[in-house]
């Protein structure tokens, strides 16, 4: 028996520990009046001390570890994993600058776009032959308003051509060379224009003072001149096209060399100092296109059919309105200005009506005397009470002197 | 996978490991077993307290030993849930007692041997719970064997790294 048990030992032990464990499970175990077995929902009291026991070996360990991976995972996060922070930190920075340098050369560029386009837009619709430059440099000094175009001799270009943008005027080319070209500034002090204020039409020449603002100089004092008015080209110095934009009345000053003259400070149309893109003016010969020179044609027949009388009666009242600047009012439309109103300048006024009318009273008299009958004695005309006292006694009627037709008859 | 002697096997090379190490060890699965699976969520394939077992008990190629270890860490597993103490006993009793009957006969220090047994043996330990919930103690029970082999293979995949680590702990004489 000995032998037997030593020789199957490990069999023996095994049974052992598994009857164990199902007779313990038995006792875990119960079955319910459905016939169903289940689990008790509360443990015995022996299964109970062995949780606790198994609760008590596992729980502080697992505190402990549970703990020490907080603070590990703690730790890692906000130190061990940041070691690469910094160069990280570098590089991004690296990133956003270079990405503001690409941000920066698109912006650039969208717009030169922009710029290019509405020069583009405008040259097309513009009536003169232009040609489109590039600005690609200055003089460098506060002195010289003169800058440098990319386009010069072999492109068109010749001396005192306008130099404009689509917002207004920029100056006239002053040096040409075969491939660049200078453009002196409008507002520079050696720079003149002629220019005309566009409601009062004044006429004035533009230049720049020794700070590059621009100036109309030589205007007698003008209080009809505000700040807000228009500034056009006059046309008279064979540069500039006539009516091109030049900027907007700023202030007027007082000229300190000449009382009785003054000084309109413009605010430029175009932004003088910061130009990209300007147009030259190579050619004042009007361009038009298909559908303009069908309309001028149009406008041509229908011109011819005017009677000479009218014409030269509308182009009287063209001249006077340029002369009359008081017939053109800033503040109102064209279809509105004074000059176009037809009717009548002396309209007729009525009287006031008073407030007791009398014989006296305009329009009274004719129905205070009624027509004489013929078959009537003088004496039967009904007389009313005099009023006035006369010279020799009598009474005078008030409106005697009012009717002399009625007198001669009552004094037949 | 050669076959060897018995005693010859037993003789050169039986595992022996300090006591700090059979403490330790055993323990530090139950709380990872417990642990871990706050930190993976539902992935937690893999039962460490059985991976343990079939360690020991193929190193010290001992049946009662292994049984002892089998039974211990199967008790433990069941005294921390809710379900009856007992049943991860047994299964895990009878996985001890074979590994370590199988070790005495077949080569255990090879990787793919490991890994093979490990496998082989979480598969029958499944069923051994499963016998167990179902045939012994006829209680109802939730079951996939998709879960079971997803187990296995996890048990595989951590004795193959688990083991050569604690290979190093054991005491050379």
């Amino acid at each position: 028996m000995e032998s037997l048990l030593e020789r199957y030992r490990n069999l023996v032990v095994l049974l052992a520990i598994l009857v164990a464990q199902i007779v313990g499970l038995a006792v875990q175990v119960r079955r319910t009046s459905a016939g169903v077995n289940t689990l008790d929902s509360s443990d015995a009291s022996g299964v109970r001390l062995i949780r606790l026991w198994a609760n008590t070996v596992v729980s502080p360990p697992e505190r402990l570890i549970h703990s020490g991976f907080g603070l590990f995972a703690g730790a890692w996060t906000n130190y061990i994993d940041l070691r690469h922070v910094r160069a990280q930190n570098r590089d991004l920075k690296q990133t956003v600058d270079r990405l503001r340098l690409e941000e920066a050369a698109l912006l650039e560029d969208a717009r030169q776009g922009q710029r290019l386009e509405a020069l583009l837009g405008f040259q097309e619709k513009y009536i003169y032959t232009t040609v489109a430059a590039q600005v690609y440099g200055t003089s460098g000094s506060d002195r010289s308003h003169v800058f440098y175009i990319d386009k010069g001799a072999r492109d068109g270009l010749k001396p005192d051509m306008a130099v404009i943008t689509p917002d207004g005027i920029v100056g006239k080319v002053r040096d040409v060379f075969s491939h660049t070209a200078q453009v002196l500034a409008v507002n520079d002090t050696s720079s003149g224009a002629g220019v005309i204020l566009e409601s009062t039409r004044i006429r004035g020449i533009l230049r720049g003072d020794v700070s590059g603002r621009l100036e109309v100089v030589g205007i007698l004092a003008d209080e009809r001149i505000h700040p807000g008015e228009k500034v056009l080209t006059a046309g008279g110095d064979l540069i500039f096209p006539r009516g091109l934009p030049v900027g907007v009345v700023e202030k007027v000053v007082r000229d300190p060399d000449r009382d009785a003259f003054i000084d309109v400070m413009v605010r430029p149309a175009a932004h003088l100092e910061r130009l990209d893109e300007v147009l030259v003016i190579t050619s004042t010969e009007p361009r038009f296109s298909p559908q303009q020179q069908q309309d001028l044609s149009v406008s041509a027949a229908e011109e011819e059919s005017v009677p000479a009388a009218v014409k030269d009666q509308m182009k009287a009242s063209e001249i006077m309105a340029e002369k009359l600047p008081g017939l053109i009012d800033p503040n109102l439309a064209p279809d509105q200005q004074p000059l176009h109103d037809s009717s009548n300048p002396n309209p007729v006024v009525q009287p006031p009506q008073p407030l007791h009318p009398d014989r006296f009273s305009p329009g009274s008299a004719p129905d205070d005397v009624p027509e004489p009958d013929a078959g009537s004695p003088p004496d039967a005309q009904p007389r009313k009470p005099s009023a006035l006292p006369s010279a020799n006694g009598g009474s005078t009627l008030p409106g005697s002197n009012s009717t002399p037709e009625a007198t001669p008859q009552r004094n037949l | 996978m050669a076959l060897l002697g018995a005693d010859l096997r037993r003789d050169l090379e039986i595992h022996r490991y300090p006591l700090l190490v059979y403490t330790l060890v055993p323990l530090t699965a139950l709380v990872l077993q417990a642990w871990l699976p706050r930190v993976v969520g539902r992935y937690d394939w893999f039962d460490l307290p059985l991976v343990i077992t079939i360690y020991f008990a193929l190193g010290r190629r001992s049946p009662i030993q292994g049984t002892l270890m089998g039974a211990a860490m199967g008790l433990f597993e069941d005294a921390l849930s809710h379900n009856a103490i007992g049943i991860n006993g047994i299964a895990k009793t009878v996985v001890g007692f074979l590994a370590a009957s199988v070790g005495i006969r077949i080569d255990v220090e090879n990787t793919t041997v490991r890994i093979l047994l490990t496998l082989g043996l979480s598969l029958f330990s499944s069923a051994l719970y499963l016998f167990v919930n179902r045939f012994l103690l006829d209680l109802a029970t939730e079951w996939s064997w998709l879960t079971e082999l997803l187990r296995a293979v996890g048990n595989a995949l951590i004795a193959v790294v688990l083991f050569p680590l604690l290979d190093r702990l054991q005491s050379r004489d």
